[in-house]
């Protein structure tokens, strides 16, 4: 019980078995998302009415609340702000229905910067949040599309059905049937212009998304860092 | 013959604005004060400021003093009181005890403006320790602190770190019998949580609520300011006891919309305790012989839109002697009042037309 006066509003000494994570570095994080110059915007004062919960999708599947990721941003609760950001956050389906909150808060805009945060910041979370989407990662970074045809595997997909199977197998075919020209592909959702392909991996280099997968799945880094960097080079530009 | 005078009972914010409103329409004022000084309550607690806007009380009472006085048919008597009311509306006569002795004055119409007091956060069973602990004090102790330009722990003088006011102490509770709402207590907790803000760095202030109950603009004067620019933290849910520990208050309670109960270590603890008729209130309802609700306050039987009224023609009340009221309520009411006390005044004297 003693951190239960050390800290306010803390019930359990460790509620989330994160507490290797020292203070210090919770502040740190924490304050990296206060800093951010959204922040300000994002969030006002919440007086709790919760509206924001019963606008919220996520609300009814999971044990998530957006009213209480604006209380505990407006009262800058480290501890809280820190479990919420190895937990909560990521049950959000960044739907912004919160936004119809009455005193302008944006508790959505408010998680979009706590991923950030923990993405670029390696959180456990982000990582283990993003392991199921490396493929499409993978696929919207190095092609600009996200699904393509060919995942569309009947093991992949059991509950889709028996028609899986058949549209898999004859996949090509199938494709061909689809009036546009540019949806005739299936390694891609459909066809990609190279200037359209080249623009994106500049995106993704300047805005520091690529870096910021380095940070969550090493692997599906040096991969893209691959593909990019020869198609790059091509251009002069240094990866 | 009858007496073409209003009498003012009390010379705070409501007494006031009866006086200015019934010698601005021509009647002659008396007003009958207690104490040795007019201002009421915001004077006599030492408020530091008033709500909403952070004005000084001193500054802004001494004006409505001088604003009143300016009337050259306004007289006042201070350190008297009055003992008996005999007569009809046009004809009264007021039994006044004061430093000249007893003597009786003829008034045409009465405004009873004798206020509230602050509830004694001592006086019930709840577990604050008000009288036990140095560091547990009310909306006024910190008033009076705030007055002097400083915000300090009574129990050592240093500078607290985390402070926390605890709402509705001795409102909106059936085994007190306090059962109405005061009303001001949510904004005037904002104001001083704000002032306490501002004036120590780094301090950490709660509110810890039932419900805030900030009507109108003061959403927008106080609670939104308190909580958006300077980060007042409002957790809702009642404090149940104040316990020392280690040289600090460690505060019990739960925090509800959160879901969890908290145990908090405090440097300061301040009640926001509610209103109560002030004993002059009680006692000039018993010697005019006007109805009390049952809380005590002067009940206005005409009901919400004739608010000054009461069980007697001719006896006007004004202000926090009809129940929880802040200084706009005093002075929209003391206005209403010292209207119709005013127009009493003249049919008498043949003067209304």
């Amino acid at each position: 019980m003693a951190n239960v006066t050390a800290h306010p509003y803390l019930k359990l000494a460790d509620p989330a078995g994160f507490a290797e994570v020292p203070f210090d570095e919770k502040k740190r994080l924490i304050d990296k998302v206060v800093a951010d110059p959204r922040f300000p915007h994002y969030l006002y004062g919440c007086y709790e009415c919760g509206i924001c919960v019963a606008a919220c999708p996520s609300a009814r599947f999971y044990d998530f609340s957006p009213r209480r990721i604006a209380q505990a941003a407006a009262r800058l609760d480290i501890e809280l702000m820190f479990q919420q950001m190895e937990e909560d956050i990521w049950e959000c389906s960044q739907c912004f229905s919160c936004l119809r909150c009455p005193r302008g808060n944006n508790p959505g805009g408010v998680i979009t910067v706590m991923r950030e945060v923990a993405v670029k910041e390696g959180l456990h979370s982000a990582k283990s949040a993003l392991e199921g989407y490396s493929r499409i990662i993978y696929k919207i970074m190095s092609t600009g599309t996200q699904v393509s045809p060919d995942m569309l595997q009947p093991d992949a997909f059991p509950d889709w059905g028996p028609e899986v199977k058949d549209v898999s197998e004859n996949l090509a075919l199938w494709r061909r049937a689809l009036p546009p020209e540019t949806h005739h592909t299936t390694t891609t959702g459909w066809e990609v212009a190279d200037s359209t392909i080249l623009e994106l991996y500049v995106i993704w280099l300047e805005t520091g998304a690529l870096e910021m997968i380095r940070e969550v799945d090493a692997g599906i880094h040096m991969i893209l860092e691959e593909i990019m960097e020869e198609r790059l080079e091509e251009e002069g530009i240094e990866l | 013959m009858a007496s073409s005078t209003v009498a003012v009972i009390g010379g705070g914010p409501a007494g006031l604005a009866a006086a200015a409103s019934a010698a601005s329409v021509g009647a002659d004022v008396v007003i009958i004060e207690k104490l040795g000084f007019l201002g009421g309550r915001p004077i006599e607690e030492n408020y530091a400021s008033i709500t909403p806007y952070l004005r000084s009380a001193e500054e802004a009472m001494g004006e409505v003093i001088a604003g009143t006085l300016a009337y050259p048919a306004v007289s006042v008597r201070l350190n008297t009181t009055v003992t008996g009311c005999t007569g009809e509306p046009g004809d009264f006569t007021l039994a006044l005890d004061g430093p000249g002795g007893a003597e009786s004055i003829e008034v045409a119409s009465v405004v009873v403006a004798t206020g509230f007091q602050h509830f004694d956060p001592g006086r019930e069973t709840q577990l604050y320790g008000y009288y036990e602990f140095d560091d547990v004090i009310a909306l006024q102790d910190l008033e009076a602190m705030l007055k002097e330009g400083r915000v300090t722990r009574p129990s050592n003088g240093e500078e607290p770190k985390r402070v926390c006011f605890i709402q509705c102490v001795g409102s909106r509770d059936r085994q007190i019998g306090n059962e109405y709402c005061s009303k001001v207590c949510c904004g005037v907790a904002s104001k001083e949580a704000t002032e306490v803000r501002l004036a120590v760095p780094g301090v950490e202030v709660f509110i810890f609520y039932i419900d805030m109950r900030m009507y109108g603009y003061w959403e927008t004067q106080i609670y939104w300011p308190a909580q958006e620019k300077h980060h007042v933290q409002y957790i809702k849910g009642i404090i149940t006891e104040v316990l020392p520990k280690d040289g600090r208050l460690l505060v019990r309670g739960e925090d509800t919309t959160m879901g969890r109960p908290m145990e908090v270590p405090m440097d300061l603890v301040v009640l926001s305790v509610g209103m109560e008729p002030s004993p002059g209130t009680r006692k000039m309802a018993e010697v005019l012989g006007i109805e009390q609700n049952r809380f005590g306050f002067i009940e206005a039987p005409k009901g919400p839109l004739d608010t000054v009224a009461t069980s007697r023609a001719g006896i006007f009340a004004a202000g926090a002697s009809l129940g929880p009221a802040d200084l706009e309520d005093c002075s929209s009411s003391g206005g209403f009042a010292g209207a119709r006390a005013a127009a009493v005044a003249l049919s008498a004297r043949g003067a209304l037309r």
